[in-house]
């Protein structure tokens, strides 16, 4: 709706236009950006390595079975070391003390309803809670049937056994509601592959072994030089984000 | 309402007519006011005497020398606090020999003996000027100089040493267009301030423009020098870095880009190709930046692989950059310099490049000090200055101690 009514200059409206001028010419000066755009000297946000020395959330008795298992789950061949000495077991140990362990970047509070089987776990135990609950349930469940022997006794075909029986449901073990055993086995194995192949910065993949079994070439981000050589093998190892490569230090 | 608003256009109006004439002083002559702001802009007052987004011209942030830091203090015309209470005549002895009213001796940080240049013209108009910009009460921060060099009166003997007032020599032999540049480089522009290798006193010494460090910077060699100064640049590139602090040989940072931003950006270009038609006649230096490491020593190859894996996606294992965006390093002249001061610093801090109407992109370089230790970072400048600068190695012990010298509160 316009006032089609014409605008009539009166003494007042004059006055008060007047009046508005210097605020608002003002203004403009106030809100004129500066020329420079932010910046400050020793910017960076690098990640924080871990400390290598100790264990942070799993028990002395809880690292022997999670270090059996990593070990089941990517055995040593000739591809690569396994995944106790590629430092799984550490990974998972730091990942359950920090933000991951206590889902501390997820909304954790009720009601808690039971989801669909693609939305996994939906309940309240967080995953250092899961891992608590979860290897203690294994260790009753391996000593009950294999005479006390616990999980990191058995023999290597025992361990696998056990742990293909996990995944495929031929084995129940006593966990929480809502918390089914294939889903703790997943969470086992999810976490092992994420050990084994994130940056070493984080505990696992130790001298960036799983990186050279693979050919994946780290941290880099140029491959200009390269992007046309066809059926050539790209040259040049991985690199870690903090720890950089081999050849960056001289020798002696 | 309306009787409001009519009430506030009145206090308004009255406010303005009442403040006006207290921020202009006495009857300024406008074309004086427009001369000697340009000889503000060809001196870079605002350089020293601004804090970085502070109020103009208010006093300026630490300058750290070797003989301690230096506050530049509040030069607008606040009567307590600044210089409004000056007359001309005590603007001129203060800028030009160094002697602010009451007899106090300047440091030669103030670059009175580059000032001393200047015609007396030239700084009456920049007195009008400076009595012309918004006066800001704010106490200027006393300097910090350790002893003796804290004894302003030891200034005396130090001007009696080194100090020629006067104005530079017409040299007749020269173009109209050398001398407007000798007398901008040596007189209201002070490059040798910087740039000019200096005496243990502080004092130029007879190696003008040869390159010098200050505040953790080199300033680099910007005599014709076709390496390491600006003999490699043709007059073009040269104005075009002083007016955009870019050319496809490099890009200021620093404290050049700060002088590139407030001062020679706002230069006329006739002043600035004068500049570059003098400096490109500056005798070369000849000093030696020391012969490269071999390329199959250790700590080349380690330099090339740290250099491939970090610096290579920008500046390209050619060491070619990328026009307008990632700065050559083959060619650049910072590469080159006697001291890896700057290009050290620039790979530990990182760097962003001059603010300027020209270019305002202002490409930044990340700070490494993160990811590659001491003996890394010698290892990767090691290997640029021998691939692209002609320069020596350089040592971990150097970057330990620059990296101590810019975090000193950092273990």
């Amino acid at each position: 709706m316009l006032d089609n009514r014409p605008l009539k200059m009166c003494r007042r409206r004059f006055l008060a236009s007047v009046a508005a001028l210097p605020a608002l010419t003002g203004g403009a000066f106030a809100h004129t950006m500066p020329h420079s755009l932010p910046w400050s000297p020793f910017a960076g946000d690098p990640p924080k390595p871990i400390n290598p020395l100790g264990w942070y959330f799993l028990t002395p008795s809880e690292v022997i079975t999670v270090e059996a298992i990593v070990d089941r789950l990517i055995p040593a061949d000739h591809l690569s070391p396994g995944g106790k000495d590629a430092g799984c077991a550490v990974f998972i140990d730091r990942q359950l003390a920090g933000s991951f362990g206590k889902s501390s970047h997820l909304y954790n509070k009720g009601p808690f309803l039971p989801g669909l089987p693609t939305q996994g776990y939906q309940g309240e135990l967080t995953p250092s809670g899961r891992y608590r609950i979860g290897l203690k349930a294994l260790e009753d469940h391996v000593r009950a049937a294999n005479a006390g022997k616990s999980f990191a006794e058995l023999t290597g075909e025992q361990q696998d056994a056990i742990l293909s029986g996990l995944e495929e449901g031929k084995i129940t073990l006593k966990l929480a509601p809502g918390f089914s055993t294939r889903q703790f086995f997943e969470l086992l194995l999810q976490n092992t592959m994420e050990g084994f192949f994130a940056d070493p910065l984080y505990g696992g993949n130790k001298d960036m072994a799983s990186w050279k079994m693979i050919g994946f070439p780290g941290a880099r981000y140029d491959y200009r030089d390269y992007v046309e050589k066809y059926n050539q093998p790209y040259p040049h190892g991985p690199v870690s984000i903090m720890s950089g490569a081999p050849g960056w230090n001289v020798k002696g | 309402m309306k009787r409001l608003a009519a009430y506030f256009a009145g206090a308004a109006l009255l406010a303005g007519m009442l403040a006006a004439p207290a921020w202009s002083g006495a009857e300024p002559d406008y074309q004086q006011v427009h001369d000697g702001r340009y000889q503000a802009i060809l001196g870079d007052c605002m350089g020293c005497h601004t804090q970085p987004g502070g109020r103009a011209f208010a006093g300026g942030a630490a300058l750290e020398t070797g003989f301690g830091a230096i506050f530049a203090p509040n030069i607008t015309p606040d009567a307590a606090t600044g210089i409004g209470g000056w007359s001309e005549e005590q603007f001129r002895r203060a800028v030009k020999q160094g002697v602010s009213p009451g007899g106090k001796r300047l440091y030669p940080a103030m670059p009175y003996p580059s000032y001393a240049k200047m015609s007396d013209e030239d700084v009456a108009n920049l007195y009008a000027y400076m009595q012309s910009v918004e006066p800001v009460q704010r106490r200027s921060t006393p300097s910090r100089l350790r002893f003796p060099y804290n004894i302003r009166a030891l200034m005396i003997v130090w001007n009696w040493l080194y100090f020629q007032p006067g104005p530079r020599k017409l040299d007749a032999s020269k173009t109209a267009e050398w001398n407007r540049g000798a007398d901008i480089v040596i007189g209201p522009g002070h490059c040798g301030t910087c740039h000019t290798p200096k005496t243990f006193l502080g004092a130029d010494t007879s190696a003008a423009l040869t390159g010098a460090s200050l505040d953790g910077w080199f300033a680099p060699d910007i005599t014709a020098n076709a390496r390491r100064g600006v003999g490699g640049w043709s007059v073009a590139e040269l104005v075009a870095y002083l007016k955009t602090g870019h050319n496809s040989h490099s890009m200021a940072s620093g404290p050049m880009a700060e002088a590139i931003s407030y001062s020679t950006s706002k230069m006329d270009d006739s002043d600035l190709k004068a500049i570059a038609v003098y400096l490109k006649h500056v005798p070369a230096s000849s000093a030696a930046a020391g012969s490269a490491l071999a390329a199959d020593d250790p700590h080349m190859r380690a330099g090339a692989e740290i250099y491939q894996d970090n610096c290579a996606a920008c500046h390209g294992m050619d060491g070619k950059g990328e026009n307008a965006i990632f700065p050559p390093l083959a060619g650049n002249p910072i590469v080159g310099q006697t001291s890896a001061e700057t290009l050290a610093r620039v790979v530990l801090a990182g760097t962003q490049s001059a603010d300027t109407k020209g270019a305002p992109t202002q490409p930044a370089m990340p700070s490494f000090a993160w990811r590659l230790n001491d003996a890394q970072l010698a290892d990767v400048l090691s290997y640029v200055r021998g691939n692209w600068g002609g320069g020596g190695p350089v040592s971990a012990g150097t970057v330990a101690q620059l990296r101590r010298d810019l975090r000193p509160n950092r273990r």
